[in-house]
């Protein structure tokens, strides 16, 4: 690449021969205003705002920045008064269309307009293309496109219908300087129903995240949609971005397994009476732990959507745990936490009125009931009794944009009706929906409540009946950090301890298929709670693994063709004993 | 078979609305009916240039000139003329100022002082027949070309004849093909020669008639360049509302294709080129370079910035050389007749550098206030004074110049004071007008040069693409303003303001039709400043045309009573008995114009 | 049928699960909780693992009585074993109604490692039901035990 000298302002400069004029005068720190330029897309060159004066061997030439390749020995002037009362004229001319757009008024302040001499016009759209162009270059959708010509020209989609090409990624709202494109929702409280706000396809799920790596969400992203962007590959430095990844099957072959899977917070949409996703400002526990956390949107403030501090806020215990319509258990968790959001606000805003609404408070642990005594004393409202509803009718303009709680205070027997600011749901934890299909590959039941059931609840917590499976942690049932923990260490010296033996001890009495006699069946297969019998599809056969097979004996009397015969406990010796019963 | 007479009918577009191919068949019926078919040959021939006295027919081998025949006139013509020997003389050309008749076409003086090298062939061949294009020397110019010449010769002979693009800009054809053929060699991809029929410009038609009248031509313009650029492909650009020329251009085409002047291998001397019609549709900005080809390439016809040029990167991004219909027409006589001789008409000294002068000839549509419209060609450096009162016969009706627009719409107006200068690129182009494509627009007092910038910036602004900002709103806001002054609404400062915006128009629009949008605004603001001032001060209009400031009144002096204006007023605002002097009562008249129109005795006054 | 004699004592053959009603048994016995002599137990692992052609062929060689012990259903200490016995044994029952053995002859019991009195209490009503039905026709001879 050739490098060639010229002159900006000058000062003398060198720049690769053939750059934008606009791009080597930001290298000097020369700022040329625009506005249909855009650092992802090609130069349009239409607004005309950065039109500069250019000497080319005595020659004056005006031409625009962003578009003009440099040359040799070419000296630009960016701020003479030519070039200043040239850029006055574009401004006036362009806020006789779009007089009250904030982008324009800024700039027509800087350059001394302040009366246009055309008016101010009510449009919103400068005709600047940089919606077309990036709908076009980055995103392949071409949804968006110039009509009509001269003064009546507009920016629309096909017959000016809603497009069934646009995949609502959002970049024309995101490119537009004036604000002309709005995103609008078109299923209700849709855009409610993420509180924190809409994510990029491209995302890391959150700051403390482990490992801390960027994930794509296929379903979003743009380039698997239309073919083009792929924006985020050119900007990465490290050029770690691979888009062509694919789900690999991998086989490996061991002898633990630790399932470990975890919960989900239950959907809050399906308490309709709480109105999250409807109304603003009504968030899961989840949400308002990205809130607080200083890594979040608001760098740890506690804002609401409109970016105010509250004044008030409702937190409401046992959404969905201790109902029968959702989930008879208690999730065990929501008390301590939701008490340490109680302390965290009275914290974080003075003054702020915090509403707890209980059935019970379970404070079970080390320091909890005294951190509940600790939060009594600091004014922390507590309102036993469920919350019925949430909404927003207000009754007077002071609760306009408030949420109303109605709970009954069953302590004074009494319905209440408080206006608050927020509201914080603490959600069941529930087992997650692919757990019913985890529990089978690793045949280990899940209970009623959907989590796993461990092999027996006082003495083998951690262990599963299929010897070598072992859970810990939410999956086997709702639970704070400290009995994860517990649990987790639990499972891992189980697995090791069967790792550090290297042999396993099998039963006496297993039992054994003549596979001479095995129809492959399979009726066997199904009976065995430990997977301890396979079935091998080439030779039609099932067989035992010993190390598996606790010796139960099912199998046995399950199998149609007598194939099956457990050690000790044969047919022959049992009519032995029966003969020996009745001989006497 | 010898004739020993030709009839040759004109069937230009204008001579065709006229009646011209009904006309042809009535005189070949007539002419078979008195057994005269085997003595007397009937040809269509292209446009004549003398389209205001259509239809045209000339006699040869006599050279007599007939205008505004009809049907009709038919009988007597054979009967007469090609039987007796005696021409008609009704059907004779009259100049306006004369009595006489002038027979001969060699001696009226709208066909005297023109110079006819790219109208060479109007009315003297069928541009339908190819044989009729070879016989008066067509195609020789090619065979030269490809047998004793070398391609970068051809470059340098059009060179050296100091040809500058005919469609507007004035650019040297010569360097556009040299560096075209350098781009293609550099790059190594094969340049495309394309021809810019799109002809926007209102009342320009020169290059309809040319390709009516001898599409050949270009044809062989467009392959001589093709083979010094190195292109083998080629496209025709055409606008959409030229039917007839497309037709005849089509059919040279495939003429032109049988007798292997196109395709492959052409006249055995190893060069592949074939070339192929793409119409435009209604837009006037596809005449400019970059906007043709995006329309070309199937994309919205706009334009880009020219920091790349086309001939580089052009169509499909392949080096392009684009040349007006004009231009390309002059190819074939500079590589037959040599560059010495074109460069020996015409104004400056072009034999080291193309830009020191304007040589060869040019076409011009001659209209507007003037006797003799039609379409001209003359030499460079002719006078504005020869062509308009030569050529064109001077103002009709006895009234006086004022002012001549050159260059269309990107033109501008030159009032009396410049009738003697010199018609060329460059002495335009300082006077505050321009060549542009060769229209030109006379003037007389009863033009207000008001309405005429507010018209050339209302087609503008209908017209812009609207892609940039100071061409849209530009145009827009001179709009405004012009119609303000016109309504006589104007403020002084409004002319200042026309200026400011002129200069930033022209200092900051995408493309040439922003940049040259303002000349007629500012040129009529040069000269005619006083008549600027006259609508805003004293809120008149001198030319008596803007609306607004404007009364009909009926002169009592010259009225004869003929009641014509009665019957032609729609709202009866005119009153009178026949034969009694009119009146007409000002607020019923919306000053259409109507009465005007038919009043024999210029009796309607406009105050 | 021939009639009952006074001193006829049924035999009862019982099927105990390994874990717990053997155990349970076994508990009976250490807390010298008294029950009849009449029942005889074969251990075996599972309830699961009893199949009907045992119990028919305890009855064909002249059993009075079948007795299938298992774990409560959901304390299985083979997790699901006893579902099995819990189908198997109503289709054996029906079976034998058939054959024309008298179903009330099998019997289903659920008895854990720590109900030793309810075994006892089993036996003694199983017991008591037997006497009443009389001892099984399909057995020939005498059965002074």
């Amino acid at each position: 690449m050739k490098t060639i000298k010229l002159k900006i302002n000058g000062i003398e400069t060198e720049a690769p021969d053939r750059t934008p004029l606009l791009q080597a005068a930001e290298r000097m720190g020369i700022r040329i205003p625009t506005l249909c330029h855009h650092p992802l897309l090609e130069p349009y060159g239409v607004c005309r705002i950065c039109t500069v004066e250019v000497r080319i061997r005595n020659r004056v030439r005006m031409v625009t920045a962003c578009n003009y390749p440099v040359t040799n020995g070419i000296e630009v002037f960016t701020d003479s008064e030519r070039v200043r009362r040239n850029r006055r004229m574009i401004l006036e001319w362009m806020l006789a269309r779009c007089g009250h757009v904030p982008v324009l008024n800024r700039l027509a302040e800087e350059y001394g307009v302040t009366e246009p001499r055309f008016g101010r016009g009510d449009d919103d759209c400068i005709l600047c293309g940089l919606c077309v162009k990036v709908c076009s270059e980055v995103v392949g959708a071409n949804v968006l496109g110039f009509f009509d010509r001269g003064p009546n020209r507009t920016v629309s989609t096909a017959y000016d219908r809603t497009s069934d090409r646009c995949i609502t990624c959002g970049a024309c709202a995101q490119v537009c300087p004036t604000g002309a494109i709005r995103i609008k929702d078109d299923q209700e409280g849709i855009y409610q129903a993420m509180p924190m706000g809409p994510l990029t396809s491209i995302n890391i799920d959150f700051m403390q995240a482990v490992p801390r790596k960027a994930v794509i969400d296929r379903d979003s992203c743009i380039h698997f949609k239309t073919g083009k962007c792929q924006v985020c590959v050119d900007v990465c430095e490290a050029k770690a971005i691979d888009h062509k990844q694919e789900d690999r099957v991998e086989e490996v072959e061991v002898g633990t397994i630790l399932l470990t899977t975890g919960f989900q917070l239950q959907d809050p949409r399906v308490l309709k009476e709480y109105g999250y996703g409807k109304y603003k400002n009504i968030m899961t526990s989840l949400d308002f732990e990205v809130l607080n956390n200083a890594g979040g949107p608001t760098a740890g403030k506690i804002l609401t959507a409109d970016g105010k501090v509250p004044k008030s806020i409702g937190i409401v215990h046992c959404v969905g745990s201790r109902d029968q319509k959702y989930h008879e258990y208690c999730s065990r968790v929501c008390c301590m936490y939701a008490l340490k959001f109680a302390h965290l606000i009275k914290e974080k805003i003075h003054g702020c009125e915090v509403y707890n609404f209980y059935i019970d408070m379970r404070c079970f642990g080390k320091g909890y009931e005294e951190f509940y005594n600790r939060l009594l004393r600091e004014g922390v409202n507590f309102v036993r009794g469920k919350v019925a509803e949430i909404n927003d009718a207000a009754l007077d303009p002071s609760e306009e944009g408030k949420l109303i709680m109605r709970a009954e205070d069953t302590m004074i027997g009494v319905v209440r009706r408080i206006p608050v600011d927020m509201v914080v749901l603490c959600l069941a934890m529930e087992a997650k929906p692919e757990a019913k299909h985890l529990s089978h590959l690793f045949s280990c039941s899940t209970g009623k409540d959907g989590f796993f059931t461990e092999k027996h609840p006082k003495l083998a917590p951690v262990s599963t009946p299929a010897d070598g499976i072992f859970i810990a942690g939410a999956c086997q049932g709702p639970k704070d950090i400290p009995d994860t923990v517990a649990q987790a260490g639990a499972a891992a010296s189980a697995a090791l301890s069967l790792i550090q033996r290297g042999e396993v001890e099998t039963e006496a009495v297993t039992a054994t298929i003549q596979e001479e006699m095995c129809s492959g069946c399979q009726i066997c297969v199904g009976v065995c709670p430990y997977t301890a019998i396979t079935y091998d599809k080439g030779k039609n056969k099932s067989s035992i693994n010993d190390a598996l097979c606790k010796g139960c004996g099912t199998c046995v009397a399950a199998c149609p063709a007598g194939a099956a015969y457990q050690k000790h406990f044969r047919d022959q010796q049992i009519f032995a004993e029966i003969d020996g019963i009745l001989a006497i | 078979m010898a004739y020993r007479a030709h009839c040759l009918i004109c069937t230009g577009t204008g001579c065709v609305a006229g009646g011209s191919f009904n006309l042809r068949k009535t005189l070949e019926a007539e002419i078979a009916k008195r057994g005269l078919d085997r003595e007397i040959q009937v040809i269509t021939t292209g446009c004549q240039g003398f389209c205001a006295e259509g239809p045209i027919m000339i006699v040869q081998p006599d050279g007599v000139f007939y205008c505004r025949v009809e049907e009709r006139d038919v009988p007597a013509i054979v009967e007469e003329h090609l039987l007796k020997g005696r021409p008609v003389k009704k059907l004779l050309y009259t100049p306006p100022t004369e009595k006489a008749p002038i027979p001969a076409l060699k001696d009226i003086p709208f066909f005297a002082k023109q110079k006819l090298i790219v109208l060479r062939n109007r009315g003297l061949i069928d541009p339908d027949r190819i044989e009729d294009y070879i016989a008066v020397d067509g195609y020789t110019a090619l065979g030269k070309a490809l047998t004793q010449m070398t391609p970068e010769g051809i470059v340098l002979e059009i060179k050296r004849s100091g040809l500058r693009g005919r469609g507007g800009g004035g650019f040297p054809a010569g360097i556009k093909w040299e560096t075209c053929r350098h781009a293609g060699q550099v790059r190594g991809v094969a340049p495309v020669v394309i021809c810019n029929a799109d002809e926007g410009d209102p009342g320009a038609f020169m290059d309809r008639s040319i390709i009516e009248s001898d599409p050949h031509s270009v044809v062989e313009g467009m392959i001589i360049a093709a083979r010094g650029i190195g292109a083998s492909e080629g496209f025709v650009y055409i606008r959409h509302e030229y039917p007839l020329a497309r037709q005849r251009l089509q059919l040279a085409l495939d003429h032109a294709r049988e007798f292997g002047l196109l395709g492959k291998n052409i006249l055995g001397a190893g060069m592949d080129f074939d070339i192929e019609i793409r119409e435009g549709a209604g837009a006037f900005v596809c005449g400019e370079s970059t906007a043709l080809m995006a329309s070309l390439e199937g994309k919205l016809g706009e334009p880009r910035a020219k920091y790349i040029h086309t001939v580089e990167h052009g169509y499909q991004d392949r080096p392009s050389n684009l040349n007006n219909v004009e231009t390309y027409a002059n190819v074939p006589l500079i590589i037959l007749r040599g560059a010495d001789w074109f460069a020996s008409m015409g104004t400056g000294d072009v034999k080291e550098n193309p830009w020191n002068g304007s040589s060869g000839t040019k076409v011009f549509s001659l209209v507007g206030k003037i006797n003799n419209t039609g379409l001209i060609e003359v030499p460079m450096g002719i006078s504005l004074r020869e062509i308009i009162f030569d050529i064109g016969g001077g103002i009709p009706k006895g009234r006086k110049f004022k002012a001549v627009q050159t260059g269309g719409p990107s033109g501008g107006c030159l009032p009396e004071e410049k009738l003697d200068m010199a018609v060329d690129f460059d002495s335009l182009t300082e006077a505050g007008s321009m060549m542009g494509s060769g229209g030109m627009i006379v003037m007389d007092e009863q033009t207000c040069m008001v309405d005429v910038a507010r018209y050339f910036i209302a087609f503008l602004t209908e017209e812009s693409c609207g892609k940039c900002t100071p061409c849209r709103e530009g145009l827009k806001t001179m709009l405004d303003v012009l119609t303000r002054i016109g309504d006589g609404k104007g403020r002084m400062e409004d002319l200042g303001l026309l200026e400011e915006m002129g200069a930033v128009m022209q200092d900051c629009c995408l493309c040439a039709l922003g940049t040259s949008a303002p000349n007629p605004v500012l040129s009529t603001l040069q000269y005619f400043r006083h008549e600027y001032e006259a609508h805003i001060r004293d809120k008149k209009c001198p030319g008596g045309v803007c609306k607004e400031l404007i009364t009909y009144g009926i002169d009592p002096a010259k009225c004869d009573g003929c009641h014509a204006c009665v019957r032609a007023c729609s709202t009866a605002a005119i009153m009178g008995e026949v034969k009694k002097v009119h009146t007409l009562d000002v607020h019923k008249c919306i000053k259409c114009g109507a009465c005007i129109e038919v009043c024999r005795r210029d009796a309607i006054t406009r105050t | 049928m021939s009639s009952t004699p006074d001193n006829f004592e049924p035999r009862i053959v019982a099927f105990l699960c390994n874990w717990c009603s053997y155990t349970g048994a076994d508990l009976a016995g250490i807390s010298r909780m008294n029950y009849p002599a009449n029942v005889r137990a074969i251990r075996l692992m599972c309830s699961g693992s009893v199949k009907p052609f045992f119990i028919m062929s305890a009855l064909h060689k002249g059993a009075d009585g079948v007795l299938i012990g298992g774990c409560h259903i959901g304390d299985c200490h083979y997790q699901t074993g006893n579902h099995l016995t819990k189908k198997r044994i109503p289709i054996t029952r029906e079976l034998l109604g058939a054959l024309g053995i008298d179903p009330r002859r099998v019997r289903l019991e659920w008895i854990s490692a720590a109900e030793g009195q309810e075994f006892a209490e089993v036996i003694h009503e199983f017991v008591k039901e037997l006497k009443a039905l009389g001892p099984n026709p399909l057995a020939g001879g005498d059965h002074a035990h």
